[in-house]
């Protein structure tokens, strides 16, 4: 549709193109409509009540199909396998439809779609309090319903690993019941992994990378709001499990093992099924954001580091989790329709299942450390007042291990005899992953270089981090060594190193990050002195912990026991220690955190003085981030380079802003 | 000949003040700066920390009483190897981190945010370049000595053919393991097929190990021999080594299998030749011919 319009006097002629008038839905009601009446006790009621509809519907069929001869007791392998998957089904399905999860598809369905209005409504606009317990599809609401499932993950995690450092501490008696203690590991691992995992790119990836590439929220909403609200639902499944015979098989779940573990197993399966769609919709959501929504003048080679970090994080998560869910479906279905994927008795491979397994299993320690050394490497020039040193360099690392990670994963499997022979090509492939990771410390070595850190707590946790890395990273060269695996593989030197890696580098780099942006999604400083306290108690603590650990390890202490050669005693009671100083400042910590949320300083929107997008808009920040979308025309590490307004003007405004002069 | 160049045109702007360095230097202008020679010799002082751990290291390892085999001790020699090629990457990483830590640099203590700039250093060629190179010659050295270390203890171990019918091990003695929840068995059918819940075995004679399990997946780890197998249901995974040290050793699992995991252990007992073959004559089994 377009009118031709004659500019008086003649002359050229000009079309203008009018928009074409695209008919919109109809308001019906109130804005928000059923969504108005869901929040999550609606949900967790829908949830209770769907499971059981769905656990009895299930016992009154299988009943009928075996006459009644079914095994119900919980503790046995056998029991109650349908029921119980079939009644996790009904959970996840019943509480997502009690948010309101399913209320915009089924609008659209029945050609009554959201409204604007409604729009507005789901995003919590002029909502109070509540909207961070419903279906809320602003990004900022979002990162802070990541930030507290964290935080409470953590804090399950962190009792379980306090519970098991107290088994190996006591050498002199058995504490727990062997059962339950390998309960208490497998679900401290599985606990912990889902924690890390979502520990930067939930809470900084939805709350800050919009704000930082400059958009007003993600380019998918509502996907956003689900993928949240699926591993809210994925949570109690998982926890549920201690209270039905537990996980008793350790994070990795090796199968058949696994076949003989109690009903428990099925909440694993079902939480890993639905975490992976979780993170799989997250991970479009990220990508999406970051290649389609950046501000105007925001070119590849001006995006901030931290959402490179963000992307390589996300796109490993989208390509390897998928690995993970088919063999737990798989695994679900030897379980509860009696195939035989991974059971030798009858035809399986058990190095099927390590190889599904493993396929995301390394790929996934990327995904939790990469987003936290790019948060780092964010940070690092803020507290210098450097530019980032060889920002492609560092953007040529991130690839480089995205890339690099789909090629390793053998390395876990050394010792297990599946191909003998791939060990050769698998330990090429997994020492050329430290090159990129070189790339990375290079960055971070050349912008410390000759620069004056301003001693914050974020700059300071960073000097932490990398010593962590280090240590994780040179014990690496050992485990990656096939010949030195021979001797370290299954024993406490692994569990050392990977918690250097994941913890050393992944939590402490996280609570590196939330300390700098802290401000910015609560609205107040973080207490400096108490969290300083706490993340300094627990680096001590961590150091202790793990060093002798590794002592342990070198010894020849296998993972996963309960008692052990009296060789061990003296590196496990030393390690129990420490693990006590890790939980002490690990409180200190979350009481700075919650103080601090409650009635801490209140921050001024650019608290760092950083250059990026994020710190330019106002704290708190406003409902769609920016009164006008910005426009980019650097990159944000111009530090040392005078503003090219304040050029304009004579010497005297610079010395004012005490700028240096050329050559000074 | 002008001395005015006239090709170049211009600038159309002054230029841009910034706190950018000059961009090069002499290596041995470099070298004079106080702050490289003391990160200098910082590293040199973390290296020797680092390698001097290795000792400690593989003090530990030996503590039960190994090196028992030649693939115990070759994986102790790489250790040593892959940590001393390392060091002085390790050492100037914690040199440059040590010392900017330490405020060698400066440090802004102040409660708001710093004034004054840091030099502009966006990049630098020759440290990349240089850095690279050095990371992927380390790179390099570590997989190349890591093949041949693998290819060697390979040939030690389970090798590309078994080690009975390659020429010269021909003496090798061929040893069952099974695991089961939670128990090893030997068996010996070279020696009329006699069992044992102890891995008896005489010196410096090579084994060969056909591993495999009754139930789940366990793992053979012969802890002093650096010898370690996945056991796994319905597959024989092998494995072999020579003992050459008398002793009692640990055998464990090294891989989780249910309830009592932890006390699935055994005794490796390496005897005189002689010994071994009364043991076998006790078990009512045969001498190895």
């Amino acid at each position: 549709m377009s009118t031709v319009i004659s500019p008086p006097g003649g002359g050229t002629t000009v079309a203008i193109h009018e928009q074409p008038h695209v008919p919109q839905p109809k308001q019906v009601g109130k804005p928000g409509g059923f969504l108005r009446r869901t929040n999550f006790l609606t949900a967790v009621i829908s949830g209770i009540v769907l499971a059981a509809i769905f656990y009895f519907v299930t016992v009154a069929i299988v009943n009928k199909v075996t006459g009644g001869g079914q095994q119900d007791d919980l503790s046995l392998p056998d029991g109650l396998q349908a029921e119980i998957a079939m009644m996790y089904i009904g959970w996840v399905i019943g509480f997502m439809a009690g948010i309101g999860a399913f209320a915009g598809p089924i609008r659209w369905f029945l050609g009554n779609d959201l409204t604007h209005a409604d729009a507005e409504y789901m995003s919590g606009k002029d909502m109070g309090r509540e909207k961070y317990w419903k279906y809320t599809t602003d990004h900022k609401v979002v990162g802070i319903q990541y930030f507290i499932v964290m935080m409470v993950l953590f804090g399950v995690g962190g009792l379980l690993a306090m519970l098991i450092r107290t088994e190996l501490g006591i050498t002199w008696a058995e504490v727990f019941n062997p059962n339950f203690y390998n309960s208490l590991i497998g679900t401290h691992g599985i606990v912990m992994i889902i924690a890390m995992i979502i520990a930067v790119t939930g809470p900084l990836g939805n709350f800050i990378m919009p704000l930082m590439v400059g958009a007003r929220d993600m380019a998918f909403p509502r996907l956003n709001a689900l993928s949240i609200w699926l591993l809210v639902a994925a949570i109690p499944p998982l926890i549920s499990n201690l209270f039905m015979g537990g996980i008793r098989d350790g994070w990795t779940v090796y199968q058949p093992l696994a076949d003989q573990s109690p009903v428990g197993m099925i909440g694993y399966q079902i939480t890993i099924i639905v975490f992976a769609f979780s993170t799989g919709i997250a991970s479009v959501n990220l990508i999406t954001t970051i290649v389609a929504m950046r501000a105007k003048g925001m070119t590849w080679s001006r995006v901030p580091i931290f959402i490179y970090g963000i992307l390589g994080s996300a796109i490993m998560g989208l390509i390897w989790f998928p690995m993970y869910q088919y063999s737990q479906i798989l695994a679900l279905s030897d379980r509860v329709l009696q195939t035989s994927f991974f059971t030798p008795a009858s035809g399986g491979s058990v190095w099927l299942y390590e190889n599904l397994f493993w396929l995301l299993g390394h790929p996934e320690v990327y995904v939790i450390v990469l987003p936290a050394t790019a948060a780092l490497l964010e940070l690092m020039p803020v507290f210098l007042r450097k530019p980032l040193f060889s920002y492609k360099l560092a953007i040529a690392g991130i690839f480089g291990i995205v890339g690099l990670s789909a090629v390793v994963w053998v390395h876990h499997m050394y010792m297990t005899g599946w191909a003998p022979a791939s060990n050769y090509p698998f330990m090429l492939s997994t020492e050329l992953i430290s090159i990129p990771f070189s790339f990375l410390v290079l960055v971070m070595l050349g912008t410390m270089w000759r620069g004056a850190p301003w001693t914050k707590l974020p700059m300071m946790a960073v000097y932490a981090v990398i010593w962590n890395k280090v240590i994780g990273g040179i014990t690496g060269v050992y485990l990656s060594d096939t010949p030195v695996d021979q001797y370290m593989h299954g024993s406490m030197f692994v569990v050392a190193h990977f918690h250097f890696m994941l913890m050393g580098a992944g939590l402490f780099g996280a609570m590196a990050a939330i300390a700098y942006w802290f401000p910015k999604m609560i609205n107040r400083y973080l207490d400096e002195r108490i969290a300083s306290i706490g993340f300094w108690t627990a680096f001590v603590g961590f150091q202790i912990t793990f060093f002798a650990m590794f002592v342990a390890g070198l010894q020849g202490m296998p993972r996963r026991v309960l008692q052990f050669d009296s060789l061990f005693n003296v590196a496990n009671w030393v390690s129990t220690i420490g693990a006590y100083i890790i939980g002490t400042g690990m409180l200190i910590f979350l009481y700075a955190i919650i103080t601090s949320w409650r009635g801490g300083e209140l921050a001024p929107g650019n608290p760092w003085g950083a250059h990026t997008l994020e710190a330019q808009t106002e704290t708190p920040v406003p409902h769609e981030n920016f009164p006008v979308l910005p426009v980019v025309t650097s990159d944000p590490y111009d530090y040392g380079v005078p503003d090219p307004y304040e050029l304009a003007d004579d010497d005297a405004i610079r010395e004012a802003e005490g700028v240096a002069k050329v050559g000074a | 000949m002008s001395t005015v160049d006239e090709r170049t045109p211009e600038a159309d702007e002054p230029e841009v003040p910034t706190n950018r360095p000059p961009g090069m230097h002499l290596a041995s202008d470099w070298l004079k700066r106080p702050y490289v020679r003391r990160i200098l010799i910082l590293t040199v002082v973390i290296a020797a920390v680092i390698i001097a751990l290795t000792f400690v290291m593989v003090a530990f390892m030996n503590m039960s009483g190994g090196p028992a085999s030649d693939i115990q001790a070759q994986i102790e020699q790489t250790m040593f190897v892959l940590t001393f090629a390392s060091a002085p990457l390790m050492g100037f990483t914690l040199a440059i981190l040590t010392y900017s830590w330490w405020g060698g640099w400066g440090k802004v203590t102040t409660e708001t945010e710093p004034t004054e700039e840091g030099p502009a250093i966006r990049t630098n060629g020759v440290a990349v370049v240089t850095w690279i190179t050095v990371c992927s010659l380390l790179a390099a050295f570590l997989v190349i000595w890591g093949l041949v270390a693998l290819a060697q203890i390979t040939a030690g171990s389970y090798g590309s053919t078994p080690v009975n019918q390659q020429p010269n091990a021909t003496k090798a003695i061929d040893i069952n393991v099974t695991g089961q929840q939670w128990l090893w068995s030997f068996e010996y059918p070279d020696n009329g097929r006699i069992t044992s819940d102890v891995l008896v075995v005489p010196i410096n004679v090579p084994l060969y190990f056909n591993v495999t399990s009754k139930d789940v997946v366990h793992s053979f780890w012969v802890v002093e021999a650096g010898v370690k197998i996945d056991a796994n249901p319905g597959a024989i995974t092998n494995t072999g080594f020579t003992p050459n040290k008398l002793g009692s050793f640990n055998v464990r699992c090294a891989e989780l299998c249910g309830l009592h995991h932890a006390y699935m252990e055994t005794k490796m007992q390496v005897v005189t030749q002689e010994q071994f073959n009364s043991w076998v004559r006790e078990q009512g089994g045969v001498k190895t011919s």
